[in-house]
């Protein structure tokens, strides 16, 4: 996967619309033509096939400037495929003589990922990337329709895909699983932004390609693609925000020779606490270092290929969060602030999550003839995290963990049979968490092991217009879990599972500007640890596992841990049914989206009401599990106003459902709508270029939310609550709210500066989504001043 | 040549593989180590010894058996005094969840006396004194206690209370543990901190009857 810019110097014409671009399309390397290329002219229906010489020409092209999308998908991939995995600007190459306009950008369209194909999907590039480099990677990607994000607070932050998120989704991380306590609505994946190079939502199942995680989607994250041919560059960027008084340093520098790419690269992040428009968010802040490399030795037919990252995150969370009594809760969901407003301080406090992750990697690619490819990828992740609480022991981790994950994939991609393209593969995964002792608390999770063993294979075939493409993919899993109960004694279990996933799409392509993309994907999930075994309090809650809550006659009871067999826990079962449907004409580009989702045991966390304890009544949730429905849509429109002016409309929609009449689920995403209107000024003054974006957004009150029930009414035993009782929740759903963004960005020579400023109209609101609603605001105006350098030396052709 | 560099690309990849391989398979079946469980209270005993005749002790208790669990609080009897008497109110607070290693959390609660308080609140004209109802509604309420931590502000490990002559019936009497650490290093518990600032340790209600 790649998606990389040239520019070319051509001649300009005068009259509009009588403009044309030619060209030929040749391999950098041999120099060779690429014949069956398509070149598009980006946002019109102009296009063309490069012919057996790699000779184009589109006529009647109006603009001056023009980004060309060069693309070989759907025609002779796989003969390209080692052309697109060395990335377009050594191997996509413009002979000089183009006759034509100003300035044309060549862009590779995005490779998708085999397996993938017929899912709807988006990516975010580097540069939408880097102008915001203080977000977190599910604030990146919130800006895409059917795509948010779940909080706890300012900096932990989950994406949201359709709805699901958590171990639902999958993050994959340089090519593995991410390998991170992904539990609870409190654990965000540990990846520094600055350090990718792109980030792609697969918003279907993509359980067949990943592991059956995937059941709610795929985040992929990239990072430098270490292309050859490059000459030497360095990108510096810095920053400051307004809000939490944040500032932020990255740099990258790289080199690409015909043999070898490296890359090393390093960021650091500081900010304190935050504000909403009328008060501090005490012990809000966050600290993040990340620092890795890449290298990649090219030989005739193999790559060689080694990447490391390591990121060490310091988060804190809202002080006024901790509730461990109802009483505590009641008097801050009352409150119209939180309880503890201290002056603005960098410092982290209790509570506060301390967490550093290490990723290696090595991949071995061999291209063993013109269309087939074997793969071997090996990857160990080490990710350490310590939790701190509000306590009486604050100074020790309530939560200390490692979590060791290894991850062996082989994959063949197989020459082309029968005009079946496909994908081959094995993989063999293992996580190993221990609790590491002195916490002086009995521990939340258990220790456990997981070994997975899986092979998958998924094949396309394409005829004309059309391509299908179908996958299975068989898990067998077995867990070796060990833990504590309250009074210390030992518990332990093994099972096993076998997990089939399997997957089912088409494409159809009209024309060049008109696809409909159709995927059926099914997969099994098998519940966590946590959502098994959890038992005790966190935060404002007191949680019980599947394992560790019974319920016989009415009566509960945490007393036992239930042997997995013994248990009625299920894995859960996803069928996930995804169209999009693209078009783009006359300067206007539709994407609609529509999917309907259903679960087969669906775990949740469910309150069961208010039970007494020693420090006073505490708010009571165990993990059950019911079918659930899940259906949506997500819409967006794009239009050229003016050559200059292109406005996008988004929407997004989500409803859900019990069948069996549960009630609502808590904690789906709200609808919502955005327009995000960009003005491009060109020349500016001084600068070389000029773009302003304004993106005005509405986020409506989820009218789905559960029935509310007041704590005070659980508390005082005038409402009664069972384990067969409707879901509910302690507060309303907040009020919808309206946002205003803005965001300016200069380019100057090798400079670029953006001014991006967040919720202008300092709005005061609650975000449904994050688990801090009941306590605090959203933070209020931001200004994010941003300024990158780029520096790339003159290469020789 | 081809074949030879084919071969060398080969003993690289095995190379590769077989380190990766060697760092993993290190399952191991360990349980997590045994924790002295510091924060949870299974059992809150109020004792109030009478000054006048040290053996004559009169307790209450409150039990939550399974700590975290699910079940409820047990509150196990009704507090009855005698009229017009002086009494000592101290603590015996425990984590019992291990029979075989029971915490006593009087002491972390003594170690960190700069941020831990014992309120109370009572039915009004039970006590000579202190008079009133307490010190949680009204914050201002006056109570006896014996002791103070470094800062000088009270704890209340140990409290005096003199009933009254006209006995109690039916009244109730709350004790109240609240935990009340710093915030950014600027401490929470103060000379002016009341019942409400911090997170109640325990907060427990019992029947007083004083006859």
């Amino acid at each position: 996967m790649f998606l990389v810019f040239v520019s070319a110097s051509i001649v300009a014409q005068k009259n509009p619309c009588t403009l044309s671009i030619s060209g030929k399309v040749l391999d950098a390397e041999t120099k060779a033509p690429i014949p069956y290329v398509t070149v598009r002219v980006s946002n019109t229906d102009k296009y063309d096939l490069t012919n057996q010489d790699g000779i184009f020409k589109i006529e009647g092209v109006c603009s001056e400037t023009n980004t060309l999308i060069i693309s070989c998908l759907g025609y002779s991939e796989s003969e390209h495929e080692h052309h697109h995995d060395h990335g377009s600007s050594p191997h996509f190459y413009l002979t000089p003589t183009i006759v034509g306009l100003d300035e044309v950008t060549i862009q590779a369209e995005i490779n998708k990922d085999k397996g993938t194909e017929s899912i709807a999907q988006v990516t975010v590039s580097k540069e939408e990337i880097i102008s915001k480099p203080t977000q977190t990677l599910a604030s990146v990607l919130s800006s895409q329709q059917g795509v948010t994000f779940a909080s706890t607070g300012t900096n932990v932050e989950l994406p949201v895909i359709h709805g699901l998120s958590g171990n639902r989704i999958l993050i994959l991380n340089n090519g593995l699983k991410h390998g991170f306590q992904t539990w609870g609505r409190e654990h965000a994946p540990e990846i520094n932004v600055n350090s990718t190079n792109s980030i792609t939502v697969v918003k279907g199942a993509a359980g067949v390609r990943y592991g059956p995680e995937a059941l709610g989607g795929a985040i992929i994250v990239e990072s430098n693609p270490l292309l050859l041919n490059n000459p030497l560059y360095a990108n510096v960027g810095t920053g400051y925000q307004t809000n939490g008084r944040g500032y932020n340093a990255n740099l990258e520098i790289g080199e690409g020779t015909d043999k070898w790419s490296y890359y090393i690269n390093g960021s650091y992040i500081r900010i304190g606490d935050r504000k909403t428009p009328d008060y501090n968010l005490t012990n809000s802040g966050r600290e993040e270092k990340a620092f890795g490399f890449g290298v990649l030795r090219h030989l005739e037919n193999w790559d060689f290929k080694i990447n490391y990252s390591f990121i060490d995150q310091n988060l804190a969370l809202l002080r006024s969060s901790i509730a461990g009594s109802a009483d505590t809760f009641i008097r801050s969901i009352n409150a119209e602030e939180p309880l503890i407003i201290n002056p603005f301080s960098y410092d982290i406090d209790e509570p506060n999550q301390d967490v550093q992750h290490h990723l290696a990697k090595a991949e071995i690619s061999w291209w063993y003839s013109d269309d087939a490819k074997l793969t071997f990828r090996g990857g160990i992740q080490l990710n350490q995290r310590d939790e701190f609480d509000v306590r009486r022991n604050s100074n020790l981790p309530i939560i200390d963990l490692d979590l060791l994950t290894y991850d062996y994939q082989l994959e063949w991609q197989h020459p082309r049979w029968y005009g079946l393209n496909g994908l081959i593969g094995v993989q063999y995964f293992s996580q190993n968490n221990d609790n590491n002792p002195g916490t002086q608390t009995t521990p939340l999770v258990p220790n456990y092991n997981i070994d997975r063993y899986s092979a998958f294979i998924t094949e396309s075939l394409g005829f004309g217009k059309n391509t299908f493409e179908a996958g299975v993919r068989v898990d067998f899993e077995s867990n070796d879990v060990r833990g504590r109960e309250t009074n210390q004694d030992i518990f332990r279990d093994n099972y096993n599972f076998t997990n089939l996933t399997t997957s089912l799409g088409y494409i159809r392509r009209f024309n060049e500007n008109t696809t409909f993309r159709t995927n059926i994907g099914t997969a099994w999930r098998t519940p966590n640890v946590f959502e098994l075994f959890s038992f005790g309090q966190q935060r404002y809650e007191s949680i019980f596992g599947l394992l560790r809550f019974s319920n016989t006659d009415g009566t509960s009871s945490t007393s036992e841990v239930i042997r997995f067999e013994d248990s009625d826990v299920e894995p859960e079962r996803g069928y996930k049914f995804i169209n999009e449907f693209k078009t783009t004409k006359n300067g206007n580009q539709h994407n609609l989206t529509v999917y309907s989702h259903f679960i087969e045991n669906y775990v949740f966390d469910r309150p069961i009401g208010v039970f007494g304890t020693v420090r006073g009544p505490n708010t009571a949730f165990f993990f059950d599990q019911v079918d659930a429905l899940f259906l949506g849509a997500d819409y967006s429109w794009r239009r050229e106003w003016t050559k200059n002016i292109v406005g996008t409309f988004g929407f997004s929609y989500l409803w859900t459902t019990t069948p069996d009449n549960e009630g609502d689920l808590i904690n789906q995403p709200p609808i919502s709508t955005d327009y995000e209107l960009q003005w491009d000024h060109g020349k500016l003054w001084k600068f070389e270029s000029s773009r302003l974006t304004i993106r005005p957004s509405y986020t409506f009150r989820q009218f789905q939310a559960p029935r509310t029930i007041p704590l005070e009414s659980l508390a005082d035993g005038s409402v009664e609550i069972t384990t067969d009782s409707e879901i509910f929740d302690f507060a309303d759903a907040p009020d919808g709210y309206f946002l205003l963004d803005l965001s300016w960005n200069l380019k100057w020579k090798a400079f670029s500066a953006n001014i991006a400023v967040t919720n202008l109209l300092n709005a005061r609101y609650r975000n449904y989504l994050n688990d801090l609603r009941y306590f605090a605001d959203e933070p209020g105006r931001n200004i994010l001043f941003t300024l990158n350098y780029s520096f790339k030396s003159k290469k020789n052709d | 040549m081809k074949t030879i560099e084919k071969l060398m690309n080969l003993r690289l990849l095995a190379i590769l593989f077989a380190a990766l391989t060697i760092a993993s398979c290190s399952d191991d079946d360990d349980a997590p180590g045994e924790e002295d469980e510091l924060e949870v209270i299974t059992s809150v005993t109020l004792q109030f010894t009478n000054n006048a005749d040290p053996m004559d002790v009169i307790t209450a208790t409150a039990v939550d058996p399974d700590g975290e669990g699910i079940a409820e609080l047990q509150v196990q009897g009704g507090i009855a005094l005698a009229a017009d008497t002086q009494y000592t109110l101290t603590f015996i607070i425990l984590n019992a969840l291990d029979p075989d290693d029971v915490e006593d959390i009087g002491e972390e609660i003594l170690d960190e006396d700069d941020e831990h308080q014992f309120f109370f609140s009572f039915t009004d004209g039970a006590f000579d004194s202190p008079t009133g109802t307490g010190n949680i509604s009204p914050a201002t309420g006056a109570i006896n206690y014996n002791d103070q931590d470094d800062n000088g502000n009270p704890v209340g490990l140990s409290t005096n209370w003199t009933t009254a002559a006209t006995g109690t019936t039916m009244g109730t009497f709350t004790a109240r543990l609240q935990h009340q650490p710093p915030v950014n290093e600027t401490p929470v518990k103060t000379s002016t901190s009341t019942s409400e600032d911090g997170e109640p340790d325990f907060n427990l209600t019992f029947d007083l009857t004083i006859q």
